[in-house]
């Protein structure tokens, strides 16, 4: 191997095959979009609707006007945060699907940083801000280190325990949130975070707060851990080898742990920004009807962007849009929301299909492979 | 050919067998085999000579890379095992594959049609009868003894009237009377006209019970031979053969102080059972020694044990002085301990980290590859080393940032071996550090070693190849059933001999 001239940073990426690997993830996820829509078009088409004005409207008011795009945003914003806690234990070498029950922790923890505030009138402030996102993180931690040490110390499988934590999640929030926690003036809702107490909105009169900094600023500080330091190196090392990573001196138990712990905050924060941080409401409403979902279409953001950090931002804008621009597809084109479930779906099916190729191709590759050298071998065992 | 009786047909033929592991490993390197009627064939030769490889391939198990099987002269494929043992080949794996809250008669009778069980039970108590294998129906398999669950797995296959009964290291786990009625059950399998192969790396037993002798080495047949020419000296060295490859030069060795002192260790396997049984020894500065012992018999767990990897139960290791009994493997590497494992593909390297990631992999923690004490990686630290590296142990990467997967075997070995002496470690230990690897890279790494060992370094070698054990060694020992049977230099032994003592046959 030679190191040709010529250091400048861009001359350096271009030679880095890991620069490479990841245009053609990009291009890969780029496909699988164009692959998505055009299949839902199909689909909206043999459904009676016109194809091109749904699109339109779809990204017309998700991208194209100001307030759509806030909007896009704030609806990324969660889902970039809960892709985090899969995408995190996914290179640790988990299947934890438990960032929903994580982010109604979160949700909870904001709201008791509302109820703390109507008795501690300093809390509505930044301070109180502040102290909401650390309860939310926390009671999002607490939820994802129980599946851990059930892991660790039990051997229960990371997907039993967080489905079931989920459960246990949604109905302790419920309950908290209709029968100790309401607001007197509408018991649909929990009490609202105070006005002092609430993450700032960036434009006044949209819906995008600070959150969604909070949210682009731990998807950075996440793929820094993962790549440049040492901790992170030996969760992607758990990860890939258990073995492996033993024989390095590294516990693959402590990258477990840690793999949940920063999910759970990641999931955590994501459900005290949702409180904090979204208009009208600023509470938990009946049914954390605010909420659903918010956990499992991280798991479609962390699919689409390959499990990295980086590559998430885009799959989060992306999902946010989606999400963002059926309001207007359904008001302008008659198209039901489910519809955008459905290119959803065909996308993530589509994202699928490189990753199956590259089976096949190194597959058929191999095999040629194995008949050269058979091939050589069985002469040699014959002149011998 | 040593055929039994002129003039009987075989009843089958493996032709050319080769076969290629996907991640590349040569099992076998074209293989020719005929097994006749009526007798027990013995399949003889050390771990990863082939032999199991070759019959699970008979049965189906597995897909030749190239090569044919014929059965009664005619030429079939095997899509799966279930194939082959409708066509009347069954093989007994050394772990069995049974279900284990099934009664033993629900195993036997397991997967066939309702039409076929119309008497089954008196059938198979007469099979039992007649081959002298009882074991209680009725009872669930699980609580059944190692000897009897393996009888069930043999009734299995004769029930399904197999001609051809493949047996993996039958006796690895049998008491010696489970044995000896195993061994009677054969000769009158035998006599009723089945053939049964036998595989085996026991000398012993190979002539107690075999009509013909067939010995592998490193994926090819070496020897022929049927029982009565046979002897146990033999044996061992076909076993064992030589290899052409160029003799590796090694001045006299210049021990120094003690490096390493292992003192009356006892170590358990995964499964409870005792692994490594007492074992003692000490190797100095400047010395390689080496290991010798067919698989199995206690190396793995000593090695772990002694590089952190493995719980010592009982007794003590000093490593330069002080007692690392039960110390983590981050500490050892510290202190100047290498450990090249014996599986560099899931151990020592991570297929999927490129190579400049599997350069820091054990020294990622080591204060050249950190910037400050957060833990932030200092990647252009390990960039460089990861460059001297390929360098200096001529690595062929397609890049510094290709994931290792990518190198060929000898290639990773070299990143391994490599990364491990950059530890600059005043022990290393290599475990069958030129397994799978071709001839070329074979001669590499033990040459490294030697080198390695003229500077000064201690050298624990352990191999099942009993060659490289006779020539990179100063000192050898000879492990059996977790103890050292003795311990010896290799101009005072010769590979015959050690053979015998691999077997179990002699004791010092």
């Amino acid at each position: 191997m030679t190191v040709t001239a010529g250091n400048s940073l861009l001359e350096r990426l271009r030679r880095d095959p890991r620069m490479h690997e990841a245009v053609l993830r990009f291009g890969e996820s780029i496909i699988a979009l164009v692959i998505g829509l055009t299949i839902g078009a199909v689909i909206l088409w043999v459904s009676g609707y016109s194809p091109g004005e749904a699109y339109y409207y779809l990204f017309q008011s998700s991208l194209l006007d100001t307030y759509g795009l806030t909007s896009t945003l704030s609806f990324a914003t969660p889902v970039l945060l809960t892709g985090l806690t899969f995408a995190i234990g996914a290179r640790a070498g988990l299947f934890n699907i438990g960032a929903e029950g994580q982010l109604y922790m979160g949700a909870l923890g904001a709201t008791l940083l509302a109820w703390l505030a109507m008795h501690v009138p300093l809390l509505d402030s930044p301070l109180g801000t502040l102290v909401g996102l650390l309860l939310g993180a926390a009671l999002g931690a607490g939820l994802a280190l129980i599946a851990a040490m059930l892991r660790v110390y039990r051997g229960v499988h990371e997907v039993v325990s967080t489905i079931m934590l989920n459960w246990i999640a949604y109905w302790l929030v419920y309950y908290l949130q209709s029968q100790k926690l309401y607001w007197p003036k509408d018991p649909t809702k929990s009490i609202p975070v105070p006005p002092g107490a609430r993450l700032p909105l960036l434009l006044p009169g949209t819906e995008l707060s600070a959150s969604f900094l909070i949210a682009i600023g731990f998807t950075v500080f996440t793929y820094y851990l993962l790549w440049h330091m040492v901790h992170g190196y030996e969760l992607r090392a758990s990860g890939l080898s258990p073995r492996a990573a033993r024989y390095a001196g590294i516990d693959p138990n402590r990258s477990i742990m840690l793999a949940f712990v920063l999910g759970g905050v990641a999931a955590g924060l994501a459900g005290a920004g949702e409180v904090m941080g979204r208009p009208p409401h600023y509470a938990i409403t009946s049914g954390l009807s605010n909420l659903v979902n918010m956990g499992f279409d991280g798991i479609t953001v962390a699919l689409i962007g390959a499990n990295h950090p980086l590559g998430m931002i885009p799959a989060a804008i992306f999902i946010g849009a989606l999400n963002a621009g059926s309001r207007a597809m359904q008001a302008f084109a008659g198209v039901p929301l489910e519809m955008v479930r459905i290119v959803e779906g065909v996308i993530i099916i589509a994202l699928a299909v490189p990753g199956i190729l590259h089976m096949i191709e190194e597959y058929l590759r191999r095999k040629r492979e194995l008949r050269e050298i058979a091939a050589k071998e069985a002469e040699a065992s014959q002149a011998g | 050919m040593a055929a039994p009786e002129t003039g009987r047909e075989p009843v089958v033929s493996m032709r050319d067998i080769v076969k290629i592991y996907p991640d590349g490993t040569v099992a076998l390197r074209g293989v020719n085999l005929d097994i006749y009627p009526g007798e027990v064939l013995g399949l003889l030769g050390e771990n990863g000579a082939g032999k199991t490889t070759l019959m699970k391939i008979l049965a189906g198990f597995l897909k030749p890379t190239s090569g044919y099987i014929l059965l009664r002269g005619r030429r079939v494929v095997w899509h799966s095992a279930a194939e082959a043992l409708r066509h009347g080949i069954g093989m007994v794996h050394q772990h069995l594959s049974l279900v284990p809250v099934f009664t033993a008669y629900e195993n036997i009778i397991l997967g066939l049609p309702s039409r076929m069980l119309a008497g089954a039970r008196q059938r198979i108590e007469k099979l039992m009868e007649e081959t002298g294998l009882e074991v209680p129906l009725d009872e669930v398999v699980e609580l059944l003894s190692f000897g009897e669950q393996q009888r069930v797995e043999i009734l299995r296959m004769l029930f399904r009237n197999v001609d051809v009964l493949i047996l993996d290291e039958p006796t690895t786990n049998l008491t010696p009377n489970e044995t000896e009625t195993l061994f009677n059950a054969i000769r009158k399998l035998k006599q009723q006209g089945k053939s049964i192969v036998f595989i085996t790396h026991k000398l012993r037993e190979v002539l107690e019970i075999t009509d013909r002798i067939v010995v592998m080495r490193r994926g090819r047949v070496v020897g022929e031979l049927p029982r009565a020419m046979a002897d146990p000296r033999l044996l061992a060295r076909m076993m064992v053969g030589r290899e052409v490859l160029m003799r590796v030069e090694k001045p006299p060795a210049k021990p120094g102080e003690v490096v390493l002192r292992v003192e009356n260790l006892w170590v358990k396997r995964d499964i409870g059972t005792w692994g490594v049984r007492g074992v003692s020894f000490e190797i100095r500065a400047g010395e390689i020694f080496g290991i010798a012992g067919v698989e199995g018999n206690g190396q793995a767990e000593l090695v772990e044990a002694i590089t952190g990897l493995r719980r010592v139960e009982r007794g003590k290791i000093y490593f330069l002085g002080r007692d690392v009994t039960n110390l983590g493997p981050a500490e050892l590497y510290r202190m100047g301990m290498a450990h090249v494992p014996e599986d560099r593909r899931s151990t020592g390297l991570i297929m999927d980290m490129n190579v400049v990631e599997n350069s820091i992999l054990g020294l990622h923690r080591w204060e050249r590859f950190l910037r400050n004490k957060w833990g932030m990686l200092n990647w252009a630290a390990a960039e460089e080393h990861a460059k001297e590296l390929v360098k200096k142990y001529e690595i062929a990467a397609p890049g510094l940032y290709s994931p290792v997967k990518y190198l060929s075997g000898g290639n990773q070995q070299k990143l391994l071996l490599g990364r491990e002496i950059s530890k600059n470690p005043k022990l290393i230990v290599a475990a069958q550090p030129t397994r799978g690897l071709d001839v070329a890279a074979t001669e590499y790494v033990r040459r490294m070693l030697v080198a390695l060992r003229n500077q000064g370094h201690a050298v624990l070698l352990v191999s099942s190849d009993t060659d490289e054990v006779m020539q990179l060694s100063d000192r050898i020992a000879v492990m059996y059933r977790g103890r050292f049977v003795v311990v010896t230099r290799p101009e005072e032994v010769t590979e015959e001999k050690l053979g015998l003592y691999m077997g179990g046959i002699e004791q010092a």
